[in-house]
């Protein structure tokens, strides 16, 4: 697809690598729920580069360009007790400084 | 349960327990309807990013879900107006008043819906009757509304926006952007090289079609098949692509549906009435960031030949996202 973010940084996941979710706290505006932090997954897409909204909620002039991607989920590596099938999954949206390698 | 600890605030609710969910579409009263304007109307002068806002209402704490969603929206502009010194308290205060004060419930001379037409996307359209169920018949408007209006009238004061901006926002949520989705979606049935550019790229094949959704973010459209069914939620707020399937529906905002879809798709959907065999995976999409989503249903069996029009008429918006599929025709 074409991608409206901006030129730069080039991203440094590939598709299907296997993440994990930085497990940390935030202060302020973040767009990384809770529910999602330290679980491990994929790589599904990368969505192009956006602004770090956590800089852009406090009005940061020239707040940094990110990498965002689409990362996928089996929902039973989300939660202990998911009741579903073994294939139902789950994709969000996360920007690159809150995705580590596995 | 996520780690409680890690929680952000009132806000980020993906993983609670909830109530059962409210699927009745509550639509929009003419002070929401206002309110929204406004703000879409401030945003889009780039003055007050959507971040800005976003970290306002969140620092509402307890009273997040204390307040009606617009309301919550809308103190939260007033909130970064003041902030970002675009008028002070006591200017605020003054106008305040002065809305109460020379504030009357307007009286107006409905069209007669019958002998309205007019073009949606160059299709004409005709209102029914119930479109004008507005509520300048019933209750005076909520206090914050109030708010709205001081801070729309200084705003244009100081001529940062002006009346049309917020008018042709309501009217657009009315009456152009509600039906776009189902024309895209109307098309991709009946066109298979369409249907492939838009699973491919969304935003550029939507542009092909003449709809310019004004909007910064990407679309991308995933198409419910045997294989897969697809389900949108934003944990977080409220995201959702409203240039292309207009205003969220009630539900879509609601804590609890915020809350449940993401660990229990299943038994959403079942109070949505689908039900969805186990052979087939159910993929929640968080619509938590940059992008906005769109689900193409799949085209209804014994709708053979039907022309687009026909089509569009068995859509739903809930379709759109997700939480319904259109009947097959018998």
């Amino acid at each position: 697809m074409s991608y409206s973010g901006l030129a730069n940084p080039k991203p440094k996941f590939g598709l299907d690598e296997e993440i994990i979710i930085s497990k940390r706290g935030s202060r302020g505006h973040c767009r990384t729920p809770a529910y999602i932090r330290g679980k491990a997954g994929r790589i599904e897409r990368y969505c192009g580069n956006f602004r770090n909204p956590e800089q852009l909620a406090e009005n940061i002039k020239d707040a940094d360009i990110i990498p965002l991607y689409r990362c996928i989920f089996n929902q039973h590596d989300i939660w202990d007790n998911y009741k579903g099938p073994k294939t139902d999954t789950l994709e969000i949206e996360i920007y690159e400084h809150w995705i580590e390698r596995s | 349960m996520p780690h409680d600890s890690l929680k952000m605030g009132p806000h980020d609710v993906g993983g609670e327990s909830s109530q059962t969910i409210d699927t009745h579409d509550h639509g929009m009263t003419y002070w929401e309807k206002f309110s929204n304007g406004l703000r879409m109307a401030v945003s889009s002068t780039g003055i007050i990013k959507l971040d800005e806002l976003r970290l306002v209402a969140e620092g509402f704490g307890e009273a997040y879900f204390e307040m009606e969603y617009f309301q919550r929206n809308g103190l939260a502009l007033v909130a970064l107006c003041k902030k970002k010194s675009l008028f002070s308290e006591k200017e605020f205060q003054l106008e305040l008043d002065n809305q109460k004060k020379n504030f009357k419930i307007p009286i107006i001379d409905l069209p007669n819906p019958k002998e309205l037409v007019h073009l949606h996307d160059g299709v004409a359209h005709t209102h029914k009757g119930a479109d004008f169920q507005e509520d300048e018949f019933g209750e005076g408007p909520p206090d914050f509304y109030f708010d709205m209006l001081a801070t729309a009238a200084i705003l244009k004061n100081k001529k940062i926006i002006s009346q049309s901006d917020i008018q042709s926002r309501i009217e657009k949520f009315d009456s152009v952007f509600p039906f776009r989705g189902i024309s895209v979606v109307t098309k991709a049935w009946v066109d298979a090289d369409f249907r492939e550019r838009l699973l491919r790229d969304a935003k550029s094949a939507i542009k092909d079609m003449g709809i310019d959704l004004e909007s910064f973010a990407d679309i991308i459209c995933f198409a419910q098949s045997e294989e897969t069914h697809h389900i949108v939620v934003c944990t977080l707020c409220s995201c959702y692509p409203r240039t292309l399937l207009g205003m969220p529906p009630s539900w879509y905002k609601s804590r609890s549906y915020r809350s449940r879809v993401v660990h229990e798709p299943r038994a959403v959907l079942e109070e949505f009435g689908v039900i969805i065999p186990a052979s087939r995976e159910v993929k929640v999409h968080d619509s938590n960031a940059d992008m906005r989503y769109l689900i193409l249903p799949q085209r209804p069996e014994g709708t053979n030949g039907w022309s687009e029009e026909a089509l569009s008429k068995l859509i739903s918006r809930d379709h759109l996202v997700g939480v319904g599929v259109p009947d097959n025709v018998i």
